[in-house]
């Protein structure tokens, strides 16, 4: 399980005439997600969400609070050990076209400290579960999305990690690459595995999720199973639930601009160069 | 520290870099296929145009009335040169040249020579063109004729006399004879060139991968999955680091190796067409494997001095800028091989840049210094290591990762799609810092030379002018850029005490430091001198106050405060006070004027207004312009002024009560509440 203790993450923004403002893209959340559970996170554009999985993966250091995963009795909470049982996926997590998917997971296996054969066993698995074959040793910049979106798949999993987390992993595929997402992270929750991740959509959430973290401004607005959110708004659709309460919380269902403009500046803010 | 996932980290950085093409072509073609090509193509040049000249055939106009010596000794030569050089000689008509200089002009002669009598001899005078090749070339046979003449006239009227021709034109017999071994002879040619080369390829080579492995890699947006693994920044760093200082290397190889085979190449033609003297290669043995050593030392100290710059750019194009400034500072300091008599001395042997080309220069004339030979590469790659270790250390993945764009070039940028207001972005200020000095450097001495103190204004005016148009241009607040705010009286008085404590500590520093490098002290006394000039009231316009407004509004304005806005505070002033200490080019002035600078840029930073500096800095040139104008005067009120050398005690006593004075201008400055 990976537990998510009181993060804060604060950011520095500079307003105009130099005077400096701070924002909590991400204000006081605590979460757990179990072994065999998805949790789905939930919540308009620059809610928080992509903050809060980077936090939860230890790319970024949290202001204050603690990431720690838990496997059996031992409790891993350095930054290095925590990695090591991860596997992240997000829009940025690009994957480095100049080397073959093969060489790729060879040496991402190397990294992660697993013995040469046991990688490629594993490899020869990964490559017939997600039917990688034809592709293996091709390029990645050769590739088409549909099959990125595979080869990013199996860079996850060549360590068999006990936690994933996926950053909106279903943006912008097709059905038949989401769907092929979707039964993966069903497959890895009935193997025991922990799942978090983050979603625009909401009947995928309402489908696939074991329990909904819905976020707005840096906190948790509301948390349970699909049919416990709709019996506590008394609203038929999680679709309907979620406009609700952001439209409680805020008086509008617009987000605030001035608040999102700070979610995803790796992506669509830093890409203005 | 975990080697293996380095050496993978590695092997996936080098393959990264190898199956790009851009590397790859950078790498490879420019010297394995490029310099060939050069060389063949000047080949054929010179080969043509020796060919053109061979056959060539030059026509001489001679005007010299009656006398025909000139003329026949200038026949005689032409037929004999024919069959040595080939080439021929045709006498034009003098009477058919109406105006000998249209006739050169259009090239239907190449020379004229007009001959008459003058005080009982003849006197010629040659017209030629010397920017027509074949005139030029006419005329040297022209010179060669008449100094055969004039040899042959000599010796016939000293025979007439009845004198020994001997003992008249030789008195005296001498002989001049090259004692240094013919690879001494070599190795002080390629000592000069091959330095500079080496370091140039190196940081060519270098830096693309450099730039490629940081900045590239956020751009392609593989550096947050890498971050995904459980990799600590260390082993990113080294790894990456040590994937370029190999592409540097092999780089740099490969430009001496194609370089090598080129020179080998020419020096057996040479040897076949002609006997050059032979070498002996195998004496160069010894001198290459330090060189080797010293490829190795210095691509591992260009590789972390590189990364360090573009480890912090979020962009190819913000990292070339970043490289551009490091590129001038490092090219300068190569040519420290072109300078002669300078001698590679221990504190010599610990510069970085400068150690290697002098290191390189003194193993190519074979003066061996173990001891030197390893301080210079133990401290390259002490060098390399404090540096990677510190940028492990200060490398924050998460801010390069997913903090916004800022400081990126906004001069490039459609000026419509400027936002108004703030202070320049640090990268525009590199740019046009760059280019501000190097206009101050050409420029400006060509002023300086040519208009002595209007010229210096003239210096001072481009420092002030093209940075503001940098700041207008990209429409940015000139109150924040420059710090034209007001402050207190205890600002001014503040910054008074100040000047007159720096200025005395300085004196203390020009004497510790004139001691210690007497050539350079020298130098800048005599520029400094010859500059000034008779005119009082306009030596202290130029020198104390021109200063004081354009040097000022430059880097207490402009620099300190776009470094402000970026980094801390503390280096902000650090680096401009370098940067001011550097523009004064000059060894002697470099520590001097870099602590003027830092206390000026305390003096802006607690004040939060360039007004005081202005003040600070005009006393402060004015003292020196009083001391060279009214010496005595000035020798009255500090005694140590006029000392030629000062005492331990002197030293002392300037420091003392220049700590004191600088002291009380800080407590003054205390009282100062920015406005």
């Amino acid at each position: 399980m990976i537990k998510a203790d009181h993060l804060i993450k604060t950011f520095v923004r500079n307003e105009k005439k130099n005077r400096k403002m701070e924002i909590n893209a991400v204000d006081d959340i605590s979460l757990t997600v179990e072994e065999g559970e998805i949790v789905g996170i939930l919540g308009p554009n620059g809610a928080g969400k992509t903050t809060l999985l980077r936090m939860m993966s230890r790319l970024m250091k949290p202001t204050s609070g603690q990431v720690s995963i838990r496997m059996g009795e031992t409790e891993m909470t350095d930054e290095i050990e925590v990695k090591r049982h991860i596997g992240y996926l997000s829009n940025n997590t690009k994957l480095y076209g100049r080397l073959s998917s093969r060489e790729l997971l060879q040496m991402l296996g190397t990294i992660y400290g697993i013995p040469e054969q046991t990688v490629e066993e594993r490899i020869r698995q990964i490559s017939e579960v997600l039917s990688m074959d034809a592709f293996l040793d091709n390029r990645i910049e050769k590739l088409s999305t549909g099959q990125t979106q595979r080869a990013s798949i199996a860079r996850c999993l060549v360590h068999d990690p006990q936690v994933y987390i996926f950053d909106e992993p279903t943006l912008g595929l097709d059905i038949i690459s989401s769907a092929s997402i979707i039964d993966f992270m069903k497959r890895e929750r009935d193997r025991g595995k922990t799942v978090l991740y983050s979603t625009h959509y909401m009947e995928e959430a309402e489908y696939l999720c074991d329990r909904i973290v819905m976020i707005h401004r840096g906190k948790i607005i509301s948390e349970g199973t699909p049919a416990e959110l709709r019996e506590r708004t008394k609203k038929d659709s999680l679709r309907d639930v979620f406009s609700g309460l952001i439209l409680e919380e805020s008086g509008s269902i617009l987000p605030d601009a001035a608040d999102g403009s700070y979610e995803q500046p790796g992506g669509i803010k830093g890409g203005r160069a | 520290m975990n080697t293996k996932i380095i050496r993978t980290l590695v092997k996936k950085e080098m393959l990264d870099v190898f199956r790009d093409k851009k590397t790859v072509i950078m790498m490879m073609v420019v010297p394995v296929i490029l310099y060939p090509l050069i060389f063949i193509g000047a080949m054929q040049v010179v080969a043509f145009i020796s060919s053109s000249m061979e056959t060539q055939n030059y026509r001489i106009a001679v005007d010299a009335g009656d006398d025909d010596a000139f003329l026949h000794k200038l026949l005689e030569q032409g037929e004999a040169d024919e069959e040595e050089n080939a080439y021929e000689i045709t006498i034009v008509d003098a009477a058919s040249v109406a105006d000998y200089e249209a006739a050169l002009n259009e090239e239907t002669i190449d020379v004229y020579v007009a001959g008459k009598m003058q005080d009982g001899r003849m006197q010629y005078d040659v017209y030629y063109l010397n920017s027509v090749t074949n005139s030029d070339y006419a005329a040297g046979i022209v010179m060669e004729a008449f100094d055969e003449l004039r040899e042959e006239m000599t010796r016939q009227r000293i025979e007439a006399a009845g004198l020994n021709v001997h003992e008249i034109l030789e008195p005296i017999g001498y002989e001049k004879e090259n004692m240094s071994s013919s690879e001494q002879s070599l190795g002080s040619i390629m000592g000069s060139v091959l330095p500079f080369m080496l370091i140039i390829s190196l940081l060519m080579g270098t830096m693309y991968p450099a730039i490629d492995t940081t900045a590239g890699e956020r751009e392609r947006g593989t550096l947050e999955t890498i971050l995904t693994l459980p990799v600590t920044n260390r082993q990113l760093i080294v790894s990456k680091f040590i994937t370029v200082a190999v592409i540097g290397m092999i780089s740099a190889l490969l430009n001496i190796l194609s370089m090598g085979g080129i020179a080998f190449y020419i020096y057996a033609i040479l040897e076949m067409q002609s006997d050059v003297g032979s070498f002996d290669m195998a004496m160069f043995v010894p001198a290459i494997l330090v060189c080797m050593l010293a490829i190795f030392a210095f691509s591992l100290f260009i590789s972390a001095v590189t990364m360090c710059v573009t480890s912090f750019a979020k962009s190819y194009k913000e990292a070339n800028n970043y490289i551009t400034p490091l590129m001038l500072v490092v090219m300068f300091v190569g040519y420290i091989g072109f300078i002669p008599n300078l001698e590679l001395t221990r504190a010599m042997a610990m510069m970085p840049v400068a150690n290697i080309c002098l290191l390189i220069k003194n193993m190519l004339v074979f003066k061996v210094d173990y001891g030197l030979i390893a301080v210079v590469l133990i401290s390259n790659v002490a060098y390399a290591v404090v540096a990677i270790l510190f940028l492990s250390k200060i490398y924050d993945s998460e801010a390069i990762l997913f903090s916004e764009q800022k400081g990126s070039l906004q001069l490039f940028e459609k000026r419509s799609n400027l936002r108004k207001g703030g202070v320049p972005t640090v990268s525009d200020v590199w740019f046009v810092v760059a280019v501000t000095i190097l206009l101050v450097l050409y420029a400006g001495s060509l002023l300086q030379v040519k208009y002595g103190l209007a010229g210096v204004f003239g210096t001072q005016l481009i420092l002030l002018l093209v940075p503001l148009a940098l700041v207008i241009y990209t429409k940015k607040d000139m109150k924040l850029t420059y710090g034209f705010t007001g402050t207190g009286a205890a600002g001014f008085v503040g910054s008074a005490f100040l000047a007159v404590g720096v200025y005395l500590i300085n004196i203390m520093l020009a004497g510790g430091l004139m001691k210690l490098f007497p050539q350079s002290a020298e130098n800048v006394e005599t520029t400094f001198s010859g500059i000034m000039g008779d005119n009082v009231p306009a030596a202290f316009l130029v020198i104390a106050l021109a200063p004081a407004v354009c040097e000022e509004m430059l880097f207490r304005g402009l620099i300190l405060h776009s470094l402000k806005a970026r980094y801390r505070v503390v280096s902000a002033i650090a680096i401009t006070a370098a940067l001011f200490g550097a523009y004064h080019m000059s060894l002697v002035k470099f520590i001097p004027t870099g602590l003027l600078g830092a206390v000026l840029c305390y003096v802006v930073w607690k004040t939060g207004s360039i007004y005081p500096a202005m003040l600070m800095h005009f006393l402060n040139n004015a003292c020196s312009v009083i001391v060279t104008y009214f010496p005595e005067q000035a020798g009255r009120v500090v005694p140590m002024l006029m000392r030629d050398t000062l005492t331990f005690s002197d030293g002392m006593l300037l420091l003392g009560a220049g700590l004191i004075l600088l002291g009380i201008g800080a407590l003054v400055l205390r009282k100062c509440r920015k406005t």
